[in-house]
């Protein structure tokens, strides 16, 4: 485990200077972009000194390096103020968001999968699989479009654009908002901010649900053909006492190390329903600085996606080894 | 040809048919030119609501286009991304899985970090920085999914190449003379093609979604190509107006990729042996 940690950082390492080298070499020339248009020759090239555009990419790098060091990921040519504050406003959101929406896959997940292994061996175990790969069709952006479309348009119950009601202010603090709001006791702001984040995060939930329902459905089956099942069936326990406390802790440990893969997917799937529901949190700040060609924003948000699926992944690894004794010196 | 009896893979493949058949007859079966404008009829209902006019079957865009049009041309841009980047991305993942797999070693140590670091990256979010340096194009989709999505096939195909290299029969080539890539080409590949083919096709479901997202964001095909992504930004914008819009190209979508889902499932389970003889078929 600790060495999936020390392994974890050159990766990370690895991830961040090959994106830094990738954006450097493209043909967009940050410097002339962050310059009036009327600038000359000469304060262009005065410009690229300044910024350290000139010096090879690995020198490059480390001086990049040392501002994230500080905080500084170099300053936003779309917007002029430093990726890391644009950064430091979105992440707690995006956060936020994958957070609950895992919540919500995870209790879709398993109560499907236990639902599909509930009717194991009956008529509706055909539907059940089929229902399953369609909802499998279904990607979690098109989720977020349907839901929209349902609850925000057709039969307007909750609100489909942005993270809070107009008018309301939301407290400052750790800048996770639902935290923030129950810390000042603001029981409006956090009932508004749970009614904007109820469809992106249920849009994600339900597309991420159906595999997690189907691994754990096959790895219930395959713990049920264990010795040990029989033994405790033939002791004489209940189905219900079987199922929950004998085959589910430990049909649950496949599920999981599938669950740190999909959460990864997950984090990257906040960007398209951060767009679609107008969401202010990285997903939205990394698709204007792509379409802007904002290269210190690229480069600080790919970073941070990058470093969260990494952490999310070393997560379950931990979970992974706390549940499972099979694998403890 | 126990696949071709499958019932998954039969509904899948009738799915595709029609899509398929949407794609190449898209410039008969189009009433209009998918990008002509008729900035008078906006915004219109399908021909069977109040409203709709007869010469726009299922309505028009924001920009009066006709939705039928753009759809059936869609279709185009949706199996010509599917076909290619799966195509690409499978090879690639293909031969680096055998790579890694068959040698082992430094080889294999080699191409299981890279797809370390890749994996590490959210594809959505890998595929747009990949955009921002290529530019939009159907091609520049194709590459980036491609650049993208190997580490799909590479990752499951190199374990089932290093169970299969490890099997008696695998060493009963070798030691009756055979060379690497007899071994290769005549043991291993046969052995992990019904993966490859499942993959394939999970792989073009995919494509058909990343090609629709790219495009959502307008960094997808070009803006004059009809794509079905663009369709659901279009209509994103005036949901409230005209919500059938947005219905329209997601169905299209959902109907794709459930055909290549379908179909790759009914694949998986028909063409893997070690499942049909565990289910006792």
């Amino acid at each position: 485990m600790i060495r999936r940690l020390i392994v974890s950082v050159p990766i990370l390492a690895l991830v961040s200077f090959l994106l830094f080298a990738a954006l450097r070499v493209l043909p967009i020339d940050v410097a002339a972009m962050s310059l009036p248009p009327t600038a000359t020759l000469v304060e262009v090239e005065a410009k690229r000194h300044d910024l350290g555009l000139d010096r090879p990419i690995p020198a490059q790098f480390l001086i990049w390096l040392d501002g994230v060091r500080h905080g500084a990921f170099g300053q936003s040519v779309a917007m002029r103020r430093d990726a890391g504050s644009l950064l430091a406003q979105g992440l707690p959101t995006t956060i936020e968001l994958a957070l609950c929406a895992m919540a919500v896959a995870t209790m879709l997940g398993l109560g499907g999968g236990l639902l599909l292994f509930a009717v194991r061996g009956t008529w509706l175990e055909g539907l059940g699989d089929l229902i399953s790969t369609l909802l499998m069709s279904v990607p979690d952006f098109m989720w977020a479009l349907l839901l929209l479309l349902v609850f925000g348009v057709l039969v307007p119950v909750l609100p489909f654009v942005g993270r809070l009601d107009p008018g309301l202010v939301r407290p400052g603090g750790t800048g996770f908002l639902l935290l923030d709001a129950m810390l000042a006791g603001r029981m409006d702001v956090l009932w508004s901010a749970l009614r904007h984040m109820a469809l992106p995060a249920l849009a994600l939930g339900m597309g991420f649900a159906p595999p997690i329902a189907r691994v754990l459905r096959s790895s219930l089956l395959d713990v049920y053909h264990d010795d040990y099942m029989r033994q405790a069936r033939l002791r004489g326990l209940g189905e219900t006492r079987l199922l929950l406390r004998h085959a589910l802790p430990n049909a649950v440990l496949p599920t999981l190390a599938l669950m740190g893969v999909q959460f990864g997917f997950l984090f990257g799937g906040t960007l398209l329903v951060e767009v679609i529901y107008g969401y202010p949190g990285i997903g939205n700040l990394m698709v204007d600085a792509v379409r802007n060609a904002d290269l210190p924003v690229i480069q600080a948000v790919g970073m941070s996606y990058c470093a969260v699926v990494i952490g999310i992944s070393l997560a379950t690894d931990a979970l992974h080894h706390l549940l499972d004794p099979r694998g403890r010196p | 040809m126990r696949w071709a009896r499958s019932g998954r893979v039969i509904i899948g493949g009738l799915l595709l048919l029609v899509v398929l058949i949407c794609a190449i007859a898209a410039p008969w079966l189009a009433p209009h030119d998918p990008n002509e404008q008729d900035l008078l009829s906006i915004l219109l209902p399908p021909a069977w609501m109040s409203g709709g006019e007869a010469t726009f079957p299922l309505g028009t865009d924001s920009l009066g286009r006709c939705a039928l049009s753009r759809l059936l041309f869609g279709a185009r841009t949706a199996l010509m991304v599917a076909i290619c980047a799966a195509a690409g991305a499978g090879a690639i993942g293909f031969a680096l899985a055998h790579v890694a797999g068959y040698l082992g070693g430094r080889a294999d140590w080699l191409i299981g970090r890279a797809i370390e670091v890749w994996m590490s990256f959210p594809p959505v979010v890998l595929s747009l920085i990949l955009m921002v340096g290529l530019g939009t194009g159907t091609d520049k989709v194709i590459l980036a999914i491609v650049l993208v999505d190997w580490t799909r096939f590479c990752r499951v195909l190199r374990a089932e190449v290093r169970t299969v290299s490890r099997k008696d029969y695998v060493s009963a080539a070798r030691l009756i003379g055979a060379s690497h890539w007899q071994v290769l080409t005549g043991e291993v590949m046969p052995a992990t093609l019904p993966l490859v083919i499942t993959l394939v096709s999970l792989e073009m479901g995919i494509a058909v979604v990343v090609e629709a997202i790219l495009s959502f964001v307008g960094l997808g095909v070009g803006a004059n190509q009809p794509a079905w992504g663009q369709m659901i930004a279009d209509a994103r914008q005036n949901v409230a107006a005209a919500p059938i819009g947005l219905l329209l190209p997601m169905a299209a979508i959902f109907l794709c990729v459930a055909g290549f889902n379908v179909l790759g499932d009914g694949l998986r389970r028909s063409l893997d042996v070690r499942q049909t003889e565990l289910r006792g078929a």
